[in-house]
């Protein structure tokens, strides 16, 4: 559907994008995760013409469209900021693109009413102006005047960072509830990696202007193959040479010189270790309630690390409590220090 | 070659150099060149025997009384610069920071001056103050031994021009001063300061860089003062730039290169103070680094003396600055028996100072009674008030438009070419005429176009019979040009550049886009900055003054000539009526125009709908009390 080969983009020296290939399937909810400054909104702007990349092609449904002018690509995209236009009505803003084809005003009517409809838009709203409209309208607003234009695709320029956090999960599930419907291709940019893993199919890790993993969300999260995206996706524990030590006296198959991570909800407290676990004794030093779970802290002498727990009500424990933290030795992620510059190159 | 040809005809190409050959002739043509020509004539001079003499005007400057007129504008700059902001300041605090009780009373007395200036409020206060105004009359019989006289010179015109000078104050400090933030204020407090230790150590250095601009333009308003020097006779720079201009060197030796000096001397303090200016406003601010600022709470002075002395003050103020507006106003209704007994006739009311005509009966020296007619008229029945307010309307009007256009080109380009030195120098070529004062640039256009040997106007005399009114429309123009390109300017940053990226992407190509989406967001600015710029120059005085001519008396002119001419062989009996009812006129025209921009004008299309709605409702209420459908009141 979608294929970017050796997408290489540069602003005066610097250079914003190395060697970008990805491919993205019809119908894929694709994502592009990342801090800022990765590339993300970069490569994001170079699949819909915004900027034309130094080299590399950009290629969608086999036809290279590189150099194709912005509007005439039939690439929707929803903005950030939404960008809807302020000076006009919900229903202009949603008809502006309609217009620009030079479509029958019945035509044009029809098709904003049924997209409006169908990003649930009510006739009173359309007739509104956006700024009356609340941020969770503004965005469907946004979608409905990306999709109207029937786009082979659709890009999402992070466009629920500009809502409050209760707003933002309601609209992530109509969103990728919308996405089914249409069966749209749909390249979606995030920072926020619980976005990402709760929407994609699949997710693109980009950090420095490189592409670190492209996978599931499963396999981001579980088997991230570099440091860097076990670190940016979740919360992780670095485990210390002398834990590792230990876990390797007890015949797990690590190496001390790796960089060694295990996830928070990999770790547990006070249960009887299986074969082939290992259970370390530790000191709760603090806690942090989180009402669906608990975060503990736990010093194991040589390092403190953090353990979530269920918050069920039975298994409580206080501070300065000693317990046992067990560990299975193949939930740990490792890598050898030199594996991140491999991975680029 | 082919390809070359292609290549220069291709629209954008031609719309480029189109573009580039308009800024230059504007800006070369009618800024640069006239200016320089100017700088020159001083050096240019020719001494009795006909020779030239560059340093004839300068030795003539520094033996002469000339310097006179430069002491004379920097004694009133300065004293302007203290008792404006001594008044402004006031009138912000009483208004906006202390509790006073009829505040919002208080704050319209005080902002009367929006809607009148220039000549409209200088004969205002002459209708008061002057030898045979109203309250000097009062106040002679009286108290006989007053000096009738009080009102001229000097006194009057930095009496005048301090109460005239305060709109920046209401505008500008008020806005910094709703800024601060309220927390600011509260924590002062809770570590024990008290309200005017508060207001010393909190409040003033964040108006600092505030009263810094608006000292600079004071002072730039003091040397560069017009109407009222010249009305209320006072010899400063400007008015004798213009008498200078219209002499002639069999009068006295060599006005053309003296008044080319006074303007180059007035251009370099203006440059000075300029440069002082924005090189402090480069140095940056204090800004505020609160993300939630509270709404500033009015302060209550506790200590009952101050407090009865302060409320005192604000209201004496207000007297002041409403005396003249209802005067004018009452007036504009009596008739002219009234108005030159200086008694209000409560029995006999009349609108002939706005409509209709009046024969009037005078006896003669010869102890004949004669019959004018028609001497007595209104605003709009008199021809040739009539006629200044259709010239002064169509000449703004135009220049308003001009400046806008041009100045939303420019902008359009300037943001296009942001981090380019061709945007760069575009806007700074815009910005030029800021840097001279507005006599300058008259002065230069009076003298520079008043030739046939300008190639690149056709040769023709600009300044001959009707071609004036070109000089006056290009003049308004440049001289408006700066502060358009601040304002539209301003309005550009405020468009999203998504906006732009949502168009194209929805397959609007450039000019589209502009029309479409850009135009429509920055259009209330753009209608904004027409208006004001419309408003100053529908009564502008000081260019209409340097291009006094038969062709080009301009409406602010008419109404100096009102001062002056009332009742003498019976002729415009009534024209001091016709004054109060031109100056009534004045402000209606601000008021409406101020209330479209700042009221109207600022809604976005929201507020715009929902005013709609709430019409039709009101409507549909109306109809259901009379019970008439909906659809037939529609």
């Amino acid at each position: 559907m979608i294929k970017l080969n050796d997408i290489v983009v540069k602003f005066g020296d610097f250079t914003a994008l190395h060697n970008i290939n990805v491919h993205v399937k019809e119908g894929e909810f694709f994502t592009f995760l990342g801090p800022s400054g990765c590339g993300k909104t970069t490569t994001l702007r170079t699949i819909t013409g915004f900027i034309e990349p130094v080299s590399g092609t950009v290629v969608v449904k086999d036809r290279d469209i590189t150099h194709v002018p912005i509007e005439d690509r039939n690439i929707g995209i929803v903005f950030q900021s939404y960008a809807l236009f302020p000076t006009m009505t919900v229903y202009d803003n949603i008809a502006f693109g309609l217009k620009i084809k030079k479509l029958k005003k019945n035509e044009i009517d029809q098709k904003v009413r049924e997209i409006a409809k169908k990003v649930d838009l009510s006739d009173e709203q359309l007739m509104k102006a956006v700024s009356q409209l609340s941020g969770g309208q503004q965005q469907r607003v946004a979608i409905a005047r990306a999709l109207v234009t029937e786009p082979a695709i659709i890009c999402m320029d992070e466009p629920l960072s500009n809502l409050d956090a209760k707003l933002r999960v309601q609209l992530r599930n109509e969103l990728k509830q919308m996405q089914k419907d249409f069966g749209i291709t749909t390249i979606y940019v995030t920072h926020d990696q619980e976005e990402a893993l709760t929407l994609s199919d699949r997710i693109a890790v980009f950090n420095k202007g490189y592409i670190e993993q492209i996978g599931t969300p499963n396999e981001v999260y579980n088997f991230s193959k570099t440091e860097f995206v076990c670190n940016f996706i979740g919360d992780i524990n670095r485990l210390s040479e002398s834990v590792v030590q230990k876990m390797i006296d007890a015949g797990a198959a690590l190496k001390s010189t790796d960089h060694n991570y295990i996830r928070l909800e990999r770790m547990h407290v006070n249960v009887d270790p299986l074969p082939g676990q290992l259970a370390l004794d530790g000191t709760v030093t603090s806690r942090e309630y989180y009402g669906l779970y608990i975060k503990y802290y736990i010093d194991l002498g040589s390092q403190t690390v953090k353990v979530i727990e269920k918050n069920d009500g039975v298994r409580i424990y206080e501070v300065g409590q000693q317990v046992k933290v067990v560990i299975d030795p193949r939930d740990i992620m490792a890598y050898p220090p030199e594996v991140e510059a491999e991975a680029k190159s | 070659m082919n390809r070359t040809l292609d290549q220069k005809l291709h629209p954008e190409t031609l719309v480029r150099i189109i573009g580039v050959a308009f800024f230059a002739y504007l800006f070369f043509g009618f800024m640069l060149l006239p200016c320089l020509n100017t700088l020159t004539s001083i050096f240019n001079t020719k001494n009795a025997a006909g020779e030239r003499d560059p340093f004839a005007v300068i030795r003539f400057f520094l033996a002469g009384n000339m310097g006179k007129y430069v002491w004379n504008s920097l004694k009133l700059a300065v004293l302007l610069v203290i008792t404006v902001n001594v008044i402004g300041v006031s009138i912000v605090l009483l208004t906006e920071y202390f509790d006073i009780k009829g505040a919002k009373i208080l704050r319209v007395g005080y902002m009367t001056t929006m809607i009148y200036s220039g000549v409209a409020l200088v004969t205002g206060y002459m209708f008061l103050y002057a030898s045979d105004g109203i309250l000097t009359t009062a106040l002679k019989n009286a108290f006989p031994g007053v000096n009738p006289t009080w009102f001229s010179g000097f006194n009057a015109v930095l009496f005048t021009m301090t109460f005239a000078c305060t709109s920046n104050h209401m505008l500008f400090l008020r806005n910094a001063i709703r800024g601060i933030d309220y927390n600011t204020v509260e924590a002062a407090r809770n570590m024990g300061a008290k309200p005017f230790k508060v207001l010393w150590k909190v409040v003033f250095p964040t108006l600092i860089p505030t009263m810094f601009s608006l000292t600079v333009m004071t002072f730039i308003t003091g040397l560069c003062a017009m109407s009222a020097p010249t009305l209320l006779g006072y010899d400063s720079i400007n008015p004798e730039i213009v008498r200078l201009a219209g002499s002639s060197s069999a009068d006295e030796a060599f006005p053309q290169a003296r008044a080319a000096l006074l303007s180059i001397i007035l251009a370099m303090f203006t440059i000075v103070l300029l440069t002082v200016l924005s090189s402090y406003e480069r140095k940056g601010h204090y800004l505020s680094v609160s993300k939630t600022k509270a709404k500033l709470q009015k302060q209550k002075i506790t200590n009952p003396v101050w407090n009865i002395l302060a409320h005192i003050y604000a209201y004496v103020l207000f007297i002041i600055y409403m005396t003249p507006v209802v005067m004018i106003i009452i007036f504009s209704f009596q008739t002219y028996s009234a108005i030159r007994l200086k008694k209000l006739d409560l029995t006999h009311w009349t609108l002939i100072n706005y409509f209709g005509q009046e024969d009037y009966e005078y006896l003669t020296s010869r102890g004949k009674y004669k019959t004018r007619v028609g001497s007595i008229s209104g605003v709009f029945s008199n021809d040739a008030t009539l006629g200044g307010i259709r010239l002064s309307f169509i000449l703004s009007a135009l220049a308003a438009a001009l400046a806008c256009v041009i100045v939303v080109v420019a902008c359009n380009y300037i943001f296009k070419k942001r981090n380019k030195k061709s945007g760069v120098v575009l806007e700074y070529a815009l910005l030029f005429p800021w840097l001279l004062p507005t006599i300058l640039i008259c002065y230069s256009y009076r003298t520079y176009f008043n030739s046939d040997s300008v190639w690149y106007v056709g040769n023709q005399n600009l300044y001959y019979a009707q071609n004036v009114r070109i000089l006056i429309v290009m003049a308004y123009t440049v001289t408006k040009l700066p502060f358009s390109l601040r304002m539209i300017k301003a309005s550009f940053y405020s468009i999203d550049e998504e906006l732009e990226d949502a168009a194209r992407n929805l397959g609007a190509g450039g000019l589209r886009t502009f029309l479409k989406v850009k135009l429509p967001i920055i259009l209330p600015s753009v209608l904004a900055v027409f208006a004001l710029n419309f408003n100053a120059l529908f009564t502008e005085y000081d260019m209409s003054a340097t291009f006094a001519s038969t062709y080009g008396t301009s409406y602010a002119m008419v109404i100096q000539a009102m001062c002056a001419e009332e009742g003498l062989y019976g002729y415009n009996v009534n024209a001091s009526g016709r004054r109060c009812a031109s100056t009534v006129f004045i402000m209606v025209v601000s008021g409406i125009i101020l209330y479209l921009v700042y009221g109207v004008g600022a809604r976005d299309l929201g507020e715009r709908l929902e005013a709609r709605d709430r019409r039709r409702k009101r409507r549909e209420k109306i109809a259901a009390f009379f019970g008439k459908s909906e659809k037939n009141v529609a």
